[in-house]
């Protein structure tokens, strides 16, 4: 099972990639706590995680090719 | 899934006055209107730590951006007694002193349009997925931060 993990603004920029592609993964919460071993700056980094576009709250399944984007806080305007 | 065609937003580079200008003349064909109101976001030169904000450079996750602005839209016109509304956002580097943001509302009295426009206003800079890098006349940049 693919995970497409996309990186905006600050995170892209301390994690040195846009894009992250992860097999394995069923679930939100462990897919973040690998993310964070993988990338330690992401634990300092403050953050909301959507799943396809949809913010999320809390732990959410995973399902083949979900697209979860790791979003900084917004800047927009 | 997302579905249909969501209307873009985005604009690369500055908004230009002419831009606005034309925006504001292709409504005198729609007479029901009696007013607009109209916001333009401005790229401040701010000053950090001595350092001068020369110009913001703006990023987004655009289909989520743009879904987001889809809700936002519609429940605009739900709550507000609108003709018509645009909504415009820069991608890419806006030098200070140029336009970033065209938020645009018109309706028959002037109160809708005034409520409409400040409520998108904060919406967007809340709601919408977009970063703004403040690029520094050194050439560092620090992320923007919304208050």
């Amino acid at each position: 099972m693919k995970t497409d993990i996309l990186l905006f603004g600050q995170l892209a920029e301390q994690v040195g990639a846009k894009q992250i592609s992860l097999e394995g993964f069923s679930d939100s919460e462990t897919l973040i706590k690998a993310l964070q071993q993988q990338y330690p700056v992401l634990s300092q980094s403050k953050y909301i995680v959507a799943i396809n576009q949809e913010i999320i709250s809390g732990n959410t399944a995973l399902s083949d090719n979900s697209i979860v984007a790791l979003l900084p806080p917004f800047s927009g305007g | 899934m997302k579905e249909g065609k969501l209307k873009n937003i985005f604009v690369q580079g500055s908004i230009t006055a002419s831009f606005i200008a034309d925006s504001i003349q292709k409504h005198s064909s729609k007479t029901g209107i009696g007013g607009h109101s109209i916001f333009l976001g401005q790229v401040r030169t701010d000053e950090i730590n001595g350092k001068k904000v020369a110009a913001i450079e703006y990023t987004s996750y655009e289909e989520m951006a743009l879904q987001k602005m889809h809700e936002i839209r519609e429940a605009i016109f739900v709550k507000y007694e609108l003709t018509c509304m645009h909504v415009y956002h820069s991608l890419g580097k806006v030098p200070a002193g140029e336009i970033c943001l065209f938020v645009f509302t018109s309706s028959p009295h002037r109160k809708a349009a005034i409520e409409a426009c400040s409520e998108l206003v904060e919406k967007i800079k809340a709601e919408l997925p977009v970063w703004g890098a403040e690029l520094f006349e050194d050439n560092s940049h620090q992320w923007k931060v919304n208050q």
